[in-house]
């Protein structure tokens, strides 16, 4: 495939647009997509540069319809990806629901809003259930959360790996702030840095005749019987399992002696890193938590954090109404450490913010 | 002789001026729309529903009850309301990217089993306001934020023609008609009768109206009007295509 | 018939350019810089494509700097519900105002075009179009690059060289990066009007280095919530 970026370079860009050029480093073939803010950029630059890379775009007459087409591509053995937000992801969830099902290698970039419904267009982190465990029934899925333009670089190409190493949807979960904020980064081929790209294959429509040089491919997410989906699901479950120590990621500072843990993910997270050091600065003990995968949740990371620290509370702020919180929870079930959270639905969380709620539970 | 008021006296004024950019064609079908409620004196039974997209804007834009739904969705809210309430007028208003491509298939399934709801579609060739991509009413050629180098028919088909194919749907009894806010006159009319068809327990009623962008078709006042008239108008042909009322435009 | 041609010294300028190229920067900038000598000016926001990330959160704070700001304005969004109504009609007809006009243009595939949108501009004599360019943006990164932008933007009068990268430039960098900047507008034909350089670099940079003034600027987007 033709050089996209050529020498690894610093580039200062938006989210958005760094979601286009990783796409574009990682391979990526087609886009499929809707317009639906804060995404847009996604779009308007892979439209402007997927025609010089022989790439490909459609728009597509809703997000129902980009997620079955990037369904069907990725069957079809090409790299797709779409890109959406807000009501887009819950219109998604039907298809993301299929490629759950089928296993199929489907590579989504959620850029939170606001919400219920429409909600807005700005930002929030109130996406975090709908995209770690939306579908219908028990899918599978992976789940970066980024917090800067070079994260949501690696993590766009590492996403493409993930999908076609392991078979699992995978998501890059940014927000409104991420896609439109902008900063330096730098930009790179990913076969410069080491990092073999997964190549892709079809499911269906492979190469020979059928019966003689291949078997013919049947693919399908209904079951007739009950007994047939139970050990669909607990295939699935048992294959993600045992992937969960290779991809599971987390990111954790100045906890070893900390009184407090700050748990925080995504843009979020670097509000909780600049009020960490100025706590410590001002002899408050904190530390700072952050799952980089939502799913698989680094559920043992964080128990052991907790354990081996010995912190007296646990401090949980996100841009929402308790979507890590309730994660949390779930994860990491039986611990006794008290947590305390700092709700801000739809947003932005500074680190003063953090500061004066430690401060007002210590 | 009587002066008509400026203003329709459905409008909601507390919400005007209204927060549609300059040289909007909504600003144009919403006061014909809100003529049409005066003089058939329904303002009391109407319910306003609008879309997302620049449609929206009109959520508080009426003195009636108005409800603002999800992209795509004002049909199917408008039918649920329609058939719970017979006696309320309905009326649904989106753009085209709402009813033509997102709601596409509320729109035909509404036609199919002949709803008897009033919708008002805005072809301005783009979605506004998510910043000017691609429509399905986007003409060949025609640049936009999702197609940088031009529409090209090869890659995404040619402009959906909304009245043509609803005509096809729908029966005898339903109100199709395209109009344009380049004659206002007509505009009205139409809007008028898609009312009267469904207030008088008619069929399916529909008004396509061709408007104006010209934030994002980034044209001046002059372009803009050139663009509707010669360029939309000639793809997009203005006219009742079905009429039950007996009344039509001659 | 328009009052700016009854005036002879008055600024209309109109800044373009690439996504995240520097547009509001050079914008708030040279508004400031007007301001400073006791001109009157109205600095005007037309990014038709997202009013609501581009000077909303620093409308405040610019027109305690004693300019007059035609933005959104947080209040004015309240019910617009996605990203609002993109043009509103004090910015198309913002030539009508009394002092200098400062543009800040949103980008787009219509590029220049977007003047279309005020009243009178493409008929002012006064209008002067500047292109904002970073060469450490990947779009323009080249000299190839940038001349293939500029000739799809529409009619340009000059060229801002504006290339940095954010928190991470230094010397090193504003000199190459916007060496490449000067060979596109050579190739052009085209002037570069200042190199714009973050004030924090003051003192640093070999001005000698450039053909034409370094400005150096204080760059007020970080200052908004999203940057």
């Amino acid at each position: 495939m033709q050089s996209t970026i050529g020498e690894s370079k610093k580039a200062f860009m938006t989210g958005n647009e760094t979601v286009t050029w990783a796409a574009l480093a990682a391979g990526a073939e087609v886009m499929f997509g809707y317009p639906i803010t804060p995404q847009n950029e996604v779009m308007h630059y892979w439209t402007r540069l997927a025609p010089k890379f022989g790439r490909e775009f459609l728009q597509t007459e809703d997000e129902i319809s980009a997620g079955f087409t990037v369904c069907g591509a990725v069957q079809a053995g090409k790299k797709a990806f779409t890109a959406t937000a807000g009501p887009g992801n819950v219109l998604m969830q039907e298809p993301f629901g299929m490629a759950e099902a089928m296993r199929l290698p489907l590579v989504a970039v959620i850029q939170q809003r606001g919400g219920p419904s429409s909600g807005t267009v700005v930002y929030s982190q109130q996406e975090v259930t709908l995209t770690t465990y939306g579908g219908n029934g028990e899918g599978n899925r992976i789940v970066y959360s980024t917090a800067t333009h070079q994260e949501i670089f690696d993590y766009v190409i590492k996403g493409f790996n993930s999908a076609w190493k392991y078979r699992f949807p995978t998501f890059i979960l940014g927000d409104g702030y991420q896609a439109k904020m902008r900063e330096p980064l730098t930009i790179y081929e990913p076969q410069e840095r080491g990092i073999e790209m997964v190549t892709p294959y079809p499911l269906i429509g492979k190469a020979g005749h059928i019966g003689a040089d291949r078997e013919v491919q049947h693919l399908c997410n209904i079951y007739s019987l009950e007994e047939e989906l139970y050990d669909v699901v607990m295939q699935h479950a048992a294959e993600y399992e045992r992937i969960i120590p290779e991809l599971v990621e987390y990111e954790q500072k100045e906890c070893d002696d900390a009184e407090i843990i700050i748990v925080s993910h995504g843009v979020v997270s670097r509000a909780a890193d600049d009020a960490v050091k100025l706590l410590r600065d001002q002899g408050i003990k904190a530390g700072y938590f952050r799952p980089i995968t939502l799913r698989p949740f680094p559920e043992q990371q964080l128990r052991d954090t907790i354990a081996k620290s010995g912190a007296k509370k646990m401090l949980v702020a996100e841009s929402a109404y308790g979507q890590l919180f309730r994660l949390i929870r779930q994860e990491i079930y039986g611990e006794t450490i008290p947590i305390e959270t700092l709700l801000m639905p739809g947003v932005g969380i500074i680190d003063y913010d953090i500061m004066t709620k430690v401060k007002s539970i210590l | 002789m009587t002066v008509s008021p400026a203003v329709p006296k459905s409008w909601y004024l507390p919400s005007k001026p209204h927060k549609f950019c300059p040289g909007c064609g909504h600003g144009i079908v919403l006061k014909a729309l809100g003529e049409a409620i005066d003089e058939l004196d329904i303002q009391d039974k109407t319910i306003f529903g609008c879309d997302i997209g620049c449609s929206l804007l009109s959520w508080d834009f009426f003195n009636c009850d108005s409800t603002q739904t999800h992209h795509g969705r004002t049909t199917p809210v408008m039918v649920g309301i329609k058939r719970s309430r017979p006696e309320l007028v309905t009326i649904g208003y989106m753009g085209d990217g709402g009813g033509y491509s997102i709601g596409s298939q509320h729109l035909l399934n509404a036609a199919v089993r002949n709803e008897r709801v009033t919708l008002i579609l805005v072809n301005n060739t783009n979605y506004g306001m998510t910043g000017g991509q691609m429509a399905p009413t986007t003409l060949p050629g025609q640049k936009t934020e999702t197609t940088p180098y031009g529409r090209d028919p090869d890659v995404t088909g040619y402009p959906t023609k909304g009245p043509e194919f609803l005509s096809a749907l729908t029966q005898d009894d339903a109100y199709i008609a395209r109009a344009t806010v380049s004659n206002y006159r007509q505009l009205k009319r139409f809007i008028k009768n898609a009312l009267c068809n469904q207030i008088e327990g008619n069929g399916f009623s529909f008004v396509e109206v061709l408007s104006t962008c010209p934030t994002n078709w980034r044209t001046n006042a002059q372009q803009t009007l050139h663009f509707l008239e010669d360029e939309m108008e000639k793809y997009f042909p203005v006219g009742e295509l079905k009429n039950p009322l007996g009344k039509g435009d001659k | 018939m328009f009052r700016f041609q009854s005036q002879t010294n008055i600024i209309i300028e109109a800044y373009i350019g690439e996504y995240a190229s520097g547009k509001s920067e050079m914008a708030i900038n040279r508004a400031l810089e007007l301001k400073r000598q006791g001109r009157k000016v109205v600095l005007v926001d037309l990014d038709t494509v997202e009013p609501f990330y581009t000077l909303r959160p620093l409308k405040i704070l610019l027109e305690e700097k004693g300019l007059e700001v035609i933005s959104m304005s947080s209040e004015d969004t309240f019910g617009l519900g996605e990203t609002g109504a993109m043009l509103t009609p004090q910015a198309r007809w913002a030539l009508w105002r009394e002092g200098d006009i400062i543009l800040d243009v949103g980008y787009g595939v219509m590029g220049a075009r977007t003047l279309n949108l005020v009243e009178g501009a493409y008929e002012s004599p006064h209008l002067r179009i500047l292109a904002v360019i970073n060469a450490l943006r990947p779009m323009t990164n080249s000299r190839d690059r940038i001349v293939e932008y500029l000739r799809d933007l529409g009619r340009v009068d000059a060229i801002i060289a504006n290339s940095h990268l954010g928190e991470d430039t230094d010397t090193e960098l504003v000199l190459t990066a916007n060496q490449i900047v000067f060979t596109a507008a050579r190739q052009l034909g085209l002037t570069v009007e200042y190199v714009a350089v973050d004030e924090k670099l003051r003192g640093e940079i070999p001005e000698e280095r450039f053909p034409v003034p370094v400005k150096y600027i204080k760059r007020y987007m970080p200052g908004a919530m999203w940057k």
